[in-house]
């Protein structure tokens, strides 16, 4: 019986909420488990192999630097973070939000989109000094980039999706009467959500690339000021470090991103 | 000028003299900033960013060590230290007015920077030798700088290949014979023994190499003996700074050199100030690096003419290299590039080390 | 977009002429403002060099520039179709084997929330600063877009339809074949798209820390001797290499998509 409601848990009833509560738990359990293996396995294989640490150190030296001095990560950890929600955040209601523009006004978007793709080919590290001219040494520049890598995929998707409406319901919504904001609300926003979703979660890692790569401009704080200080001392453990703090706040947002879809797009089958 | 070196103790004293000087100079500035509402101390700074060459390590401890000791607020400067970045170049941007100051590449990015009409004024010199060597195997084939025919090179494009290519020139070498391979962020390959010889900075690369393989086992290259030098780490402003703002560039200097004194006399203290910035670091070479820093900064002319100086039969030299390598078109105006005349405007005795 | 296949057939051509004629105005206004305000203010070259002098230096310098597109375009495209094999692949596996599902999904969102440029210096130490860590780095920055979206697209279908294939004896191998893979080719194609251009910047982003030759070499020199009309050069290059192969790609889904 409760083998069954665990693989089905959609159909469980109101009553057993404990049992929806204890499932992420299980699933978070099972996560830590496997990682946990991952690393032991990891650290066997280097002291087995005697794998030099220039070449890849061990998890648990790496995990002693974290712990010996904890204060440059979790700074790092903050400010990259700061950074990439500002940057994600303003690069998803853009992106969304010029899609829509798009949508509707034809002209503009055959006017303007061969530009956008245009922008997506520059590498943005090349004119470190004009981000920095342009923006100053502040977090606005880190989020800066995170915004420009973030908006376009978002644009994308969005047309993609409120293109992707069928053209029978809209003639059928229409015919009920409704309003363009209510064709919009009602059918087309919803239909593009899971494609927009699929860019979000996109943009979540791009996010953080920017930020990352933003803090290559001269900063003091910062995953990014982490790596970059690493990769010139060749102190790999601090790479590893940093690399790992790195891989926990991107799977963490993408966790989260990935949550909110599972919510909204949930919502938007329904209607 | 003298007399207010002796007021510096007295930190009340001092923050009024300078007052008044800073705001003979700066009258426009300090309006931009004369807020009735801004507590006094704070109107009496001027804002300035130093713009590092890279982050935070102590081959920079004594600009560190003076923000910290409040030697630049003696001046009436607040000083923002940026740090830098790869394809961050500091002549870029002190000429745009971005940033106020710059610690920047060294003679070769200044030379490039006026060949390209960035209007940027070298205002001192911290590293007065080459601060790179090149490095063999002391067991292996490369014997003399004749042995690098034949021989797997690595070095940075970056300035450092024209002062390679002018050693083997200066040798009798074809530079064509000796394969010359762009040196990659890690020295491993080096130790792996792909690579016969490395190009390595004092402070930096040699460090790692020589805790790897041991100081023993390498034998070092140094442009010096081919009658070759290279000084870098230059200290430089824009042209409009250095006209409009002459006693900011004074006091920076003087506040930086009393920075640099002090990491040269505790260096265990200066390594405390960048690693409090800085924890990632490893504290054996930043004291490694700091001892190296002081050594190139303390060479040549320095003793006699104290810190920063701008060595111009040094400069010379560098220029023809970099004429002759056809790294600028044409040899610069040497008395526009360099201003000595900040440094000479402190007393003597204060810049020696 | 099925239901009105002839419509859109019909209107294709015209469509696309005005799409064509109003993306070049955009991209001539554009042009012309910018030569505008370059000129107008006589900026100097560090700050934003005129298009024309720009265009001339690439005029110049094609020789240095043609040689280096070629090296970046070579890393950025086998480094691109490994990426996409793997892509799809691991699509694939996590499509017909559910269970891996749970190990694979976190295990690539992991390695892939950790940004690509923040290999490079592993990836560099573990295969040189030759064209094969630029593959590497490409494959790995291509990968988790065309995974994720494909991995969506075979999600995307009907659950009916698929109780509907099965009822019928199908087994999950003809499902993806037969319904998935269609439903799941647009998304499919989005994914390739996008990351036709992250190729070419991450092989440029990667030049730039180490390398024998190739746009993003170009640039950093060029960086380094203030030589700015030179990086805006070879950014113009690789620019241009990106919307060509962007452009590639995109014809060749028109093409499938339009067979399907």
């Amino acid at each position: 019986m409760s083998a069954s409601t665990l693989s089905h848990p959609a159909s469980a009833p109101g009553g057993s909420s404990s049992l929806k509560l204890l499932l992420p738990l299980l699933r978070l359990l099972r996560g830590l488990a496997i990682l946990v293996a991952v690393f032991a396995l990891w650290e066997a294989l280097v002291v087995v192999f005697a794998i030099r640490p220039y070449y890849l150190p061990r998890p648990s030296v790496i995990f002693a630097a974290l712990w010996q001095t904890p204060a440059p990560y979790v700074q790092g950890f903050l400010r990259t973070l700061t950074e990439t929600l500002i940057g994600f955040a303003s690069g998803a209601a853009f992106g969304i939000g010029i899609g829509l523009v798009f949508f509707r006004l034809r002209a503009l978007r055959e006017l303007v989109f061969p530009l956008f793709i245009v922008s997506q080919t520059i590498p943005v590290i090349a004119f470190g000094a004009l981000v920095v001219l342009w923006f100053g040494n502040t977090l606005f520049a880190k989020a800066a980039i995170a915004f420009y890598l973030t908006f376009f995929p978002v644009t994308v998707n969005t047309l993609l999706g409120l293109e992707s409406v069928d053209p029978r319901q809209e003639a059928l919504l229409r015919s009920f009467g409704a309003s363009p904001r209510q064709l919009m609300m009602r059918l087309q926003f919803p239909t593009a959500l899971p494609q927009i979703f699929v860019a979000l979660r996109l943009a979540s890692s791009l996010a953080l690339v920017g930020a990352i790569v933003g803090e290559w401009f001269g900063d003091t704080v910062g995953l990014g000021v982490l790596l970059l200080q690493g990769m010139y001392t060749e102190n790999v453990v601090s790479i590893w470090a940093t690399l790992l703090v790195s891989a926990f706040l991107g799977t963490t947002f993408y966790a989260v991103v990935a949550g909110a879809e599972r919510l909204f797009v949930f919502w938007g089958a329904e209607q | 000028m003298t007399d207010r070196v002796d007021v510096t103790r007295d930190r009340k004293t001092s923050s009024g003299a300078t007052r008044r000087k800073v705001l003979a100079g700066l009258a426009a500035g300090l309006a931009l900033l004369g807020s009735a509402s801004l507590p006094a101390a704070a109107a009496d700074l001027t804002k300035a960013t130093l713009r590092l060459k890279w982050l935070p390590q102590t081959q920079f401890a004594g600009f560190y060590v003076a923000v910290a000791k409040g030697y630049y607020k003696d001046e009436g400067i607040d000083l923002t230290i940026n740090p830098g970045g790869p394809n961050l170049l500091a002549e870029n941007l002190v000429a745009t007015g971005a940033d106020t100051f710059g610690l920047s590449g060294g003679l070769d990015s200044v030379f490039a920077a006026r060949d390209k009409n960035l209007p940027i004024v070298c205002i001192g010199v911290a590293h007065q030798l080459t601060p790179f060597v090149f490095v063999a195997r002391a067991d292996g084939p490369v014997k003399t700088i004749q042995d690098f025919k034949g021989k797997t090179v690595t070095t940075w494009f970056t300035g450092a290949n024209h002062v390679l290519n002018a050693i083997l020139t200066k040798n009798g070498i074809d530079p064509a014979l000796v394969t010359i391979q762009p040196q990659q962020v890690s020295v491993t390959p080096f130790v792996d023994g792909q690579v016969d010889v490395i190009t390595a900075t004092r402070y930096n690369e040699f460090y790692t190499i020589k805790t790897r393989m041991g100081e023993e086992k390498l034998r070092t290259f140094v442009a010096e003996d081919s009658g070759i030098t290279f000084p870098r780490d230059t200290l430089i402003v824009s042209e409009t700074t250095a006209k409009e703002k002459p006693d900011l560039v004074k006091g920076f200097l003087r506040a930086s050199i009393k920075g640099w004194k002090d990491a040269f006399a505790d260096p265990k203290g200066a390594v405390d100030t960048v690693m409090a910035l800085a924890p990632t670091l490893d504290r054996a070479h930043q004291e490694f690096q700091l001892a190296e820093a002081k050594k190139l900064m303390v060479a040549g002319k320095v003793p006699e003419k104290g810190l920063f100086n701008i060595d111009m039969d040094a400069v010379k030299i560098t220029q023809d290299l970099f004429v002759n390598a056809k790294v600028i078109s044409k040899p610069v105006d040497l008395a526009a590039t360099f201003n000595s005349s900040f440094l000479d405007a402190i007393p003597l005795a204060d810049r020696k080390p | 977009m099925s239901g009105s296949a002839p419509d859109t057939v019909i209107a294709a051509p015209r469509a696309n002429s005005r799409t064509l004629q109003r993306g070049v105005l955009g991209i001539v206004l554009f042009i012309l403002a910018w030569e505008g305000i370059a000129r107008g203010f006589h900026l100097p070259a560090y700050t934003l060099p005129a298009v024309s002098d720009i265009l001339a230096s690439i005029w110049t310098k094609r020789q240095i520039l043609l040689t280096a597109a070629g090296f970046t375009i070579t890393e950025a495209v086998v480094g691109y179709v490994i990426g996409a094999l793997i892509g799809v692949a691991l699509a694939v596996v996590i499509t017909l084997v559910p269970m891996t599902r749970a190990v694979l999904l976190p295990a690539a969102t992991a390695i892939n929330s950790v940004p690509v440029v923040a290999y490079s210096p592993l990836i560099l130490l573990w295969f040189g600063i030759g064209m094969p860590s630029k593959f590497v780095m490409v494959a790995l920055a291509v990968s988790f877009t065309v995974f994720l979206s494909t991995l969506a697209g075979f999600d995307r279908v009907d659950r009916r339809s698929v109780d509907l294939l099965r009822s019928f004896g199908a087994g999950r191998l003809a499902i993806l074949w037969r319904l998935r893979l269609p439903t799941a080719l647009p998304l499919m194609a989005a994914g390739l798209r996008v990351s036709t251009v992250r190729s070419i910047i991450v092989a440029i982003v990667t030049e730039m820390l180490g390398a024998y030759g190739g746009l993003g070499w170009v640039i950093y020199q060029a960086v380094l001797q203030i030589d700015f009309v030179q990086v805006w050069g070879a950014i113009f290059v690789a620019s241009a290499a990106s919307l060509a192969f962007f452009g590639l790609i995109g014809f060749a889904e028109r093409r499938i998509i339009f067979w399907k």
